[in-house]
């Protein structure tokens, strides 16, 4: 009697299908109200599907070390959210993450159209699902503009003049932009991308594109910035020890009016203002003679399942909640910008759940044109043979072109360490 | 167990055996393997010989820099840290109305000190518009980029260490008040001062406990990692970027476990050398009880 129970027990579990109630981890980074929605959106769908799924969540700091290390331990999430250039490295080959294509009897992959699901794909696998598509794109404080008199900016010229005004009628310590560590290095890079036509790594033959001058042009834009009171010295934004934007009491308070991020991290930075401050996205800022806007966009971030999970099938139910089912989607709402999914997106318009500026931004970086991004260039070191090239620069330790032949130098070998 | 019962003591430390055997013995010794090995973590490591020691010491500036950044912060740390817990100890060693408060008070920094919300705190004091800053300010001075200038930024995070003063502080407290009283009485007979007497007495009979506490403070410092990566991320121009930060760097964000192994070794031969160095000096200036030498 016994044996026969045990085996009408194996036949029901066998029958039940993979996705059993099952206990489920997923992982990402964020700010406080990504971590309030998805922990919202994890309760509603798991209570759907009837999973139960623990939250593992942390700033942006050291997410990559903590993920890498987790998934070389095999000990990483069942579902995770990944930053796009991450996929070349977790699964070169494709076989590092699950392939989403085995679940799409679960995850609807029809809201996302082929090039999308090309960017998550390494080798022909999908590894990730995009949540968004981000750029960076300028924002400035419109209110602290007005304080100045200044209309916003369009052209670098017109941000270059707008620094000695800001100076004489608000005050030494008003700047009408912020750029040091990643954002200088990014800014010198899209003003060189502008210039040239080129990104800065080749995506066709992985090696660095521009010449030595070109890069000189570039670094030495800095400096202009700096020199027309457009920007803080990079010493003096260090001076407030190792702080983001986003925790700087200047970027709260207007004192700093501008700056070049992810459009996705709207609520990261509009969160900290001050009442009464707006934030308003431009179009990027023009040069004369320039050969590219020089949009730098990308997925910005794409849910992946574990390849080592033994729970896909209930993993995937989950994802498929997150981006394009009704409860989901109304949870996360734009925590994560607007979203890739055409179900989601469709949803939240149609709600009203994704503001105004959230939607003209994104419009922006859709539109915008620029050369296609090379996953390598947010590998750390390629970023840090441009940060630390940069900062010595800026330190006045080293004049430009000796910051440009240091930075060629070290991207090089950054990229033939990375290739190898 | 009674006829093991020779065996009894095995039993009790074997959890503790365990644990370091498996969480510090097989990471020790897999270290020295991986340090001769091309390896990133999420791929079998390959063995390249010598190599990540010939990049090492003759083409990684960024080493040079923080070997010499390291060596600058323990060869200030450590003395200072010295010189202020014994100041300290001493005072705290008179017979005072509320010492024990004052002894308490002086060692709650070493017991919060390893913690990130102290860095974030610390952050905040010495930052451009930090508490620091308008003391300054208030008292007529100029404002100082204890952050920003690299002159500055590895004595800020010094400071942070020195002000954790408190477990070499109750350690040297101890010592101090084991001090036979009746030396302190002869020498007064004598008609020695407060600083002969410390000089004589004192120093000499604590010497085993400064030795322990510079071995101690030593190694320490040599592996400070918190301060320096939260408050700085060990900038500007890497001037508080102490190795175990390029170790971490190395490991966790290049995931070049191999050189970062490498690195971690050179640490620790410049540790164990000069901790030998402390230990043959310690023959003459450490008197230990029962000590034959006059």
């Amino acid at each position: 009697m016994k044996r026969n129970l045990l085996a009408i027990a194996l036949a029901t579990t066998a029958l039940s299908g993979a996705a059993q109630a099952a206990e489920l981890r997923m992982s990402w980074w964020g700010g406080d109200s990504r971590h309030a929605a998805t922990q919202e959106a994890l309760k509603i769908c798991g209570a759907k599907h009837g999973h139960t799924i623990k939250p593992e969540f942390t700033g942006w700091s050291g997410h990559y070390e903590k993920l890498t290390t987790q998934i070389a331990g095999g000990t990483e999430a069942d579902i995770m959210q990944v930053n796009w250039p991450w996929l070349s490295i977790y699964s070169a080959d494709g076989t590092g993450l699950a392939d989403l294509h085995e679940l799409s009897d679960t995850i609807d992959l029809s809201n996302w159209d082929a090039d999308q699901i090309e960017a998550g794909s390494m080798k022909g696998k999908l590894n990730g699902l995009p949540i968004s598509t981000t750029g960076r794109l300028f924002v400035f404080n419109k209110t602290t503009f007005e304080k100045a008199g200044l209309e916003l900016p369009t052209t670098w010229d017109d941000l270059l003049a707008a620094g000695p005004v800001f100076q004489e009628k608000l005050g030494d310590d008003y700047y009408p932009f912020e750029a040091a560590k990643l954002d200088a290095a990014l800014i010198m890079t899209l003003y060189g991308t502008q210039a040239t036509g080129k990104p800065l790594i080749d995506p066709e033959t992985n090696k660095l594109a521009w010449t030595k001058d070109e890069l000189i042009n570039a670094i030495e834009f800095y400096q202009k910035l700096v020199d027309n009171h457009v920007i803080m010295s990079w010493k003096d934004v260090a001076a407030a020890g190792n702080v983001r934007l986003h925790e700087n009491p200047n970027w709260s308070n207007g004192k700093i009016a501008g700056t070049y991020q992810w459009d996705s991290t709207y609520f990261k930075i509009s969160d900290p203002l001050a009442d009464g401050q707006e934030l308003v996205y431009t179009d990027l800022l023009s040069q004369d003679g320039q050969k590219t806007p020089g949009i730098y966009r990308k997925a910005s971030m794409v849910f992946s399942i574990s390849a080592n999970s033994p729970n896909k099938e209930a993993a995937a139910q989950v994802v498929n909640c997150l981006l394009n089912e009704s409860e989901g989607v109304a949870a996360l709402g734009s925590t994560r910008g607007v979203p890739a999914s055409m179900a989601a997106r469709t949803q939240l318009l149609d709600a009203g759940a994704i503001k105004q500026i959230q939607i003209d931004a994104q419009a922006r970086v859709i539109n915008a044109e620029g050369p296609a991004i090379h996953p390598m260039m947010e590998f750390p070191d390629v970023r840090s043979a441009m940060q630390d090239n940069l900062e010595l620069f800026a330190y006045g330790e080293v004049d430009a072109a000796t910051a440009a032949d240091e930075m060629i130098y070290a991207i090089e070998e950054a990229l033939e360490d990375i290739a190898s | 167990m009674g006829g093991d019962s020779k065996y009894l003591g095995l039993w009790y430390v074997a959890p503790y055996v365990l644990g370091l055997l498996l969480f510090t013995g097989f990471p020790f010794v897999a270290s020295f393997y991986l340090s001769f090995t091309d390896y990133d973590l999420l791929s079998s490591p390959e063995w390249v010989g010598t190599a990540n020691y010939e990049k090492l010491f003759t083409r990684d500036r960024t080493f040079d820099k923080s070997l010499r950044v390291t060596l600058t912060y323990v060869f200030t740390t450590v003395p200072l840290k010295l010189v202020f817990a014994l100041f300290i100890a001493v005072v705290l060693n008179y017979r005072l109305k509320g010492i024990n408060f004052f002894r308490t008070a002086y060692y709650v920094p070493s017991i919060l000190g390893g913690s990130i919300a102290i860095a974030v705190l610390w952050r905040y004091i010495f930052a451009d518009t930090g508490l620091m800053n308008m003391i300054i300010t208030m008292l007529g001075g100029e404002p100082i980029n204890w952050f920003g200038d690299p002159d500055n930024a590895l004595f800020t995070i010094t400071l942070l260490r020195i002000w954790q003063f408190g477990s070499a502080m109750v350690i040297f407290l101890a010592a101090l008040q084991s001090v036979d009283k009746s030396l302190y009485e002869a020498a007064a007979i004598d008609g020695a001062g407060p600083w002969q007497t410390f000089r004589n007495i004192t120093l000499p009979l604590i010497t085993p406990v400064i030795f322990f506490n510079l071995i101690m403070q030593t190694v320490q410092a040599f592996q400070e990692f918190n301060g320096p990566y939260i408050i700085t991320e060990g900038g500007p121009l890497k001037s508080t970027y102490l190795l175990p930060l390029y170790i971490y760097d190395e490991a966790f964000k290049s995931f070049d476990m191999g050189y970062a192994s490498a690195i971690s070794w050179v640490l620790f031969a410049i540790i164990m050398v000069l901790t030998l160095i402390a230990f043959w000096s310690s023959k003459k200036w450490v008197y230990y009880a029962g000590d034959k030498r006059s």
